[in-house]
């Protein structure tokens, strides 16, 4: 489990300082890190037949968890881990998503779907307006690269969701 | 002519008259080497693009002159009527009429402008040749003879089915379409070249050539038997079955496929049910094999199997959760595609095997699956997609909000359901069309006109309807609205639905066929309809495993996890039909007979181990 | 193969003695024989000897579909197939009840009749050839060329046309058809002189020719001999006036006769009927602009056509002389029995043998070019 519980008070006040690279990574990472647990531990709790979309998704999150902490490890990101960087409207809302909902006992795969859908939608806004906030450089490289992840994530999320929900079985 | 006298011995001088010609050119000259004329009968070429593989050339050609010959690498794709094969030509048989140019489907085969090919003893082989489009001798000579509408003898052009006009269907539920009398039969079945495209296309592999050519012969109990060889739901199939074979049909690449759902139709119309029975039941195992089947679901899989199995000799007992057997095709297509008496006469050939149906037996709650499998040989699931989905958009749970799934099967079981004044359904399958014109039928009834709109995400290119549905369904009055994508439920101070917001739907499918709906949020509509029909995707109601079962299964993407036999992960247990496949009746029957074959293969290997 | 061909050899008497003319050999259109018994120099019996060219025609198209067998009527007669073609369509139509297009019609004329100016000149230079005349047969076969450069506009195949199908013709004509057409025919007029000279007055043709090979009328009607050989003995019967078929009876030609029933009258029918035929193209290369609409009725797909039960027997008339096919259908879809009525039969057998005997060594191969026989349609 991530760090950050639910309800955990000291959230709002890790926003507020959240004005470097290196915050805004952290947040991030932690992002990522509270969306795999989340996914892991619905797991057991989904019927066998859903399992595996549960378990691509926590997969996922795995891998993009993995990718910000190689990034902290990058020397070009070492050097500007300190800029500062404006404070992006989605701000709140995304790390509002560190705290993850409760989808009740026994939640399908349209339920879960929606969930990772908007989840992946948050992300890549957010992303996209620290790109959008940052000055050309191997920063606004990586948010920008960071958002496209996202985003066609979110796409090939939306694709199973048409074909499960819409086009399956008709 | 002047006047030849025989005794007219002539001048002594005659002959000098043969001087002048010396000052006439030579008749007997010799020739440049030219091109032959624009419509010469040359070699052969074969634009291997268009070029299908039917072997319809092979079939026509007098001589024998030629093979089909399988070209690795080339496309082969048995859905869209494709094969790997080319004609190779013998011009040791060759005679060059250009029949096989004339009644080549695609039009693939010409003949070239090239007058001469020779060789020497070692090069003999030189005269059996594969022909692309480059030539005999790789010289490009332009074609010759070719495709032309004057000598064009495939006949292109359908034989019309005669249907109820709109107005006269649109108040009740009498079916739609009259089926073909025996002279349009036989002129529709005559036009059939039997390339078999059709029989590699039908997931079933029905013997589609064999009994079309039985209707041209006028032999209708040939064809019902060819028929029954591979499908058990004969009247279902002959009226609402996918018909892939059309698909790859391959006079339908220049003109109308074949109508051979049609034809199959046609022919079960044509034989009385008593010898319909009769043909089926030859060749049935006469000696009973004491081993004993169970099916859970009457539907066209679990049916088909219960044939088969039956015919092997086996009891077969289906548990059937409904109050009648066909399961979708009963309870989910309407009885304007598919009266119920057609469905009755099917399932009775299977019953009069010695099939027992027992009804109204839900497995999961009145018997168990462990039951089930301690009790029989084998089991085998075959439950369908009877789940709606919905889109849970707000206010998709309130008052008015309906799947269309409940309400097809509420209709076909005679049952009441609200007739709203006007209508909205999501979805663009057959499944939302079937409830579209249900509720069209009983608005016109009840109210007196119809007032249906029918939104989808797709546009109207990527319907996953059939487009005659499409068709029928516009001209029984339902407003078709494409790439419209679902927001909301309207409701009123009651909490009632009132309409239904959509927007506008701006992407478009991938190469791959799949597609993620984008939004166009200026463009926004609302449809008023006192009921709003979700006619999307179905699922699988599979709790009738209970959990223990669920977690020992292996699953695949949602589905249970079968092998190519059908086999699930637990070794008396097979599952086939939509709930495995994806909905589709044919490939339903298809897995009947896969997974009949399947268990008693493993019954009989099962009986001598013992 | 002739049973008497099997018999023990019967050794002929020491002042006779045999000798086989054929089955190679220029007196005739194809491969044939013709065994003699001689006694010095004359001809004591010839003995017709076919079966060299058997490919079993009408066996054959009783295993192959109605539209397969196209391709093979015409390799029953190679010099004159468009008859075959046409009469075998013919016999086709009235079984189905086909209606066939007035275009076709016409069309099929042109084609019958540049198909009898075609054999004609092969005939008649192969006739000279046989008196040791070879320019006639050099000009005979170039000029015979021409027509079947117009064949390969028209049909895409210079001898065997497979141009007609049951209910029409397959093709309409090339654009500016008609011209060249007219064009060759006029050159072939103008050409006519020619051969008169080079033939008809020529005195070692006019002294060879004569008062060889002859048959009387009442002969040519007991030996069921028709076409030229026919009118060359003074009959005027043409199946074109006689029994009209296609659109001959709105067409103005001559019947044309001779009286003496003779190689040389036979030759000279042949020569007066090339004048005819050109005639006849003229009005129907006139005719032709005038008649537009479809080439062929619509027909059923090949592959799938079962041709009405019932018999019909349909004639023509051919360069070598009434042709006729007897086709009977059991209602499927290939011919229950075809039967083909060639011309050439009574003439290469019968009528040969008679008019063999008696006659010279060396008039024999000329008797034999003089009748036009075509040896497929012996061996059919």
């Amino acid at each position: 489990m991530s760090s950050m519980q639910e309800g955990e008070s000291a959230s709002y006040a890790k926003i507020k300082s959240m004005t470097t690279l290196k915050d805004v990574l952290a947040v991030a990472t932690s992002f990522e890190e509270s969306a795999r647990d989340f996914y892991t531990d619905l797991i057991p709790k989904v019927s066998k037949r859903f399992r595996w979309l549960v378990e691509e998704l926590a997969q996922e999150e795995q891998g993009h968890y993995d990718l910000f902490t190689s990034l902290a490890a990058r020397d070009d990101v070492e050097d500007a881990i300190q800029a500062e960087i404006e404070r992006p409207v989605t701000d709140g809302k995304f790390a509002d998503a560190v705290m993850t909902p409760d989808l009740g006992e026994q939640p399908d795969d349209q339920a879960v779907l929606q969930y990772a859908m908007g989840r992946e939608h948050l992300a890549m806004t957010h992303y996209r307006s620290l790109a959008d906030s940052t000055a050309p450089g191997p920063i606004k490289e990586l948010f920008e690269y960071l958002a496209n992840e996202e985003a066609k994530h979110k796409e090939e999320l939306e694709k199973l969701y048409y074909e499960t929900v819409h086009a399956g079985g008709v | 002519m002047s006047r030849i006298d025989p005794n007219d011995k002539g001048s002594i001088l005659a002959p000098l008259k043969n001087l002048q010609f010396f000052g006439r050119k030579a008749v007997t000259e010799s020739l440049d080497p030219r091109p032959a004329s624009a419509n010469y009968r040359g070699f052969h070429l074969n634009d291997w693009e268009a070029c299908i593989g039917c072997s319809t050339c092979q079939k026509v050609c007098d001589n024998a002159a030629i093979t089909m010959a399988e070209v690795p690498g080339l496309p082969e794709d048995p859905e869209k009527g494709v094969r790997n094969l080319r004609p190779a030509i013998d011009y040791g048989r060759c005679c060059w009429c250009a029949l096989c140019v004339d009644l080549c489907p695609t039009g693939s085969i010409s003949l070239s402008r090239e007058y001469v090919h020779t060789c020497t003893d070692p090069e003999l082989d030189s005269y059996f040749v594969l022909p692309d489009s480059s030539g005999i001798h790789g010289v490009a000579y332009d074609k010759g003879w070719a495709k032309h509408a004057e000598s064009d003898m495939v006949a292109l052009e359908r034989t019309d089915m005669p249907e109820l006009a709109p107005e006269a269907r649109i108040g009740n539920f009498d079916e739609i379409v009259d089926g073909y009398d025996r002279n349009q039969g036989i002129i529709e079945a005559s036009r059939c070249v039997q390339c078999g495209m059709c029989h590699d296309a039908c997931p079933t592999h029905m013997n589609a050539p064999e009994y079309i050519r039985a209707i041209w012969q006028d032999d209708i109990e040939e064809a019902v038997r060819q028929i029954y060889r591979t499908n058990p739901f004969a009247h279902t199939c002959g009226r609402v079955c996918t018909h892939r074979c059309e698909t790859a049909c391959s006079v339908g690449h220049r003109g109308e496929p074949i109508a051979i759902r049609w034809l199959k139709r046609f022919a079960m119309d044509q034989l009385s049910h008593e010898r319909v029975k009769q043909i089926a039941a030859e060749g049935r195992q006469s000696s009973p094999s004491g081993q004993r089947i169970a099916i859970i679901g009457a539907g066209p899989a679990g049916l088909t199997a219960a044939y088969d199995l039956a015919m092997q000799g086996h009891a077969v007992k289906v548990f059937e959760a409904m109050g009648a057997a066909g399961g979708m095709t009963r309870y989910g297509i309407p009885y304007y595609r598919l009266p119920a008496d057609k469905l009755d006469n099917d399932v009775d050939v299977i019953t009069s095997l010695g099939v027992e149906i027992q009804y109204d037996t839900r497995v999961g709650t009145d018997v168990t699956m462990e039951q089930l499998r301690d009790d029989y040989d084998a089991v085998l699931i075959a439950v369908g997609l009877w789940m709606g989905r919905s889109t849970r958009v707000r206010g998709a749970d309130a008052e008015g909000v309906h799947r269309a799934v409940e309400l097809l099967r509420k209709v076909a079981d005679g049952e009441s359901i609200p007739v709203p004044k006007r209508a909205v359904i999501i979805g663009g399958g057959n499944v939302a069309m079937d409830i579209a014109r249900t509720l069209a039928r009983l608005q016109k009834r009840k109210h007196g006109q119809v007032a249906i709109t029918l939104t989808a995400l797709e546009d109207i290119d990527h319907f996953l309807a059939d487009p005659d549905e499409i068709r029928e369904a516009r001209e029984e009055g339902v407003e078709i609205l494409d790439a419209r994508g679902p927001q909301e439920v309207m409701l009123d101070g009651q909490g009632r639905a009132t309409g239904l917001r959509t927007l506008k739907v701006l992407s478009i499918f991938d190469g791959q066929g799949r597609f993620a709906p984008k939004f166009d949020d200026a463009d926004e509509l609302v449809h008023d309809g006192d009921m709003v029909v979700e006619a999307i995707g179905q699922a699988a109601d599979v709790n009738l495993l209970g959990e223990a079962l669920t977690e020992e299964l292996e699953w695949q993407r949602g589905r249970l996890r079968v092998d190519e036999q059908l086999r699930t992960s637990a070794d008396w247990l097979w599952a086939a039909g939509d709930m495995v496949r994806g909905p589709d009746v044919v490939s339903a029957v298809a897995d009947g007979h896969r997974a009949a074959a399947s268990i008693h293969d493993h019954l009989m290997i099962s009986e001598q181990a013992a | 193969m002739r049973p008497e061909n099997y018999e023990t050899q019967r050794q002929p008497p020491s002042h006779e003695y045999e000798l086989n003319i054929g089955p190679n050999h220029p007196g005739i259109e194809g491969n044939y024989a013709f065994k003699l018994r001689l006694h010095g120099d004359e001809v004591i019996e010839g003995r017709a000897d076919a079966g060299y060219l058997h490919r079993g025609f009408e066996k054959l198209m009783e295993g192959r579909l109605w539209i397969q067998n196209l391709a093979i009527t015409p390799r029953i007669c190679v010099p004159d197939p468009v008859p075959m073609e046409i009469s075998y369509c013919l016999a086709v139509e009235d079984l189905c009840g086909l209606e066939v297009p007035e275009r076709a019609k016409w069309l099929r004329v042109l084609q019958a009749e540049l198909s009898r100016l075609a054999a004609h000149l092969f005939t008649f230079g192969g006739h000279a050839a046989t008196t040791g005349m070879y320019t006639p047969m050099f000009w005979g076969m170039a000029d015979r060329d021409l027509i079947l450069d117009l064949f390969e506009e028209l049909c895409g195949g210079r001898v065997y046309h497979i141009y007609n199908i049951p209910g029409g013709v397959r093709r309409d004509m090339p654009p500016g058809f008609i011209e060249r057409v007219s064009n060759t025919i006029d050159y072939l007029e103008s050409r006519l002189p020619d051969y008169d000279n080079l033939m008809f007055r020529n005195r070692v043709f006019v002294k060879r020719a004569r008062g060889v090979g002859v048959i009387s009328q009442q002969h040519a009607l007991d030996w069921a001999v028709t076409g030229p050989n026919l009118r060359a003995t003074g009959l005027a019967f043409d199946v074109r006036r006689d029994d009209p078929y296609l659109v001959y009876d709105q067409l103005d030609f001559d019947i044309v006769t001779e009286d003496a029933g003779d190689a040389w009258a036979r030759a000279l029918v042949r020569r007066k009927e090339l004048f005819e035929s050109i005639k006849i193209i003229r009005q129907v290369l006139a005719k032709l602009p005038e008649i537009e609409g479809p080439i062929r009725c619509p027909i059923p797909n090949p592959l799938a056509w079962n041709v009405p039960a019932g018999s019909t027997y349909v004639r023509m008339e051919s360069s070598k002389g009434e042709l006729a096919w007897y086709v009977v259908s059991n209602g499927g879809e290939k011919p229950y029995r075809t039967h083909v009525r060639g011309p050439s039969q009574m003439h290469a057998v019968q009528v040969l043998e008679k008019l063999s005997v008696g006659c010279r060594i060396e008039d024999v191969a000329q008797i034999m070019f003089s009748l036009d026989a075509c040896p497929p349609e012996v061996d059919r």
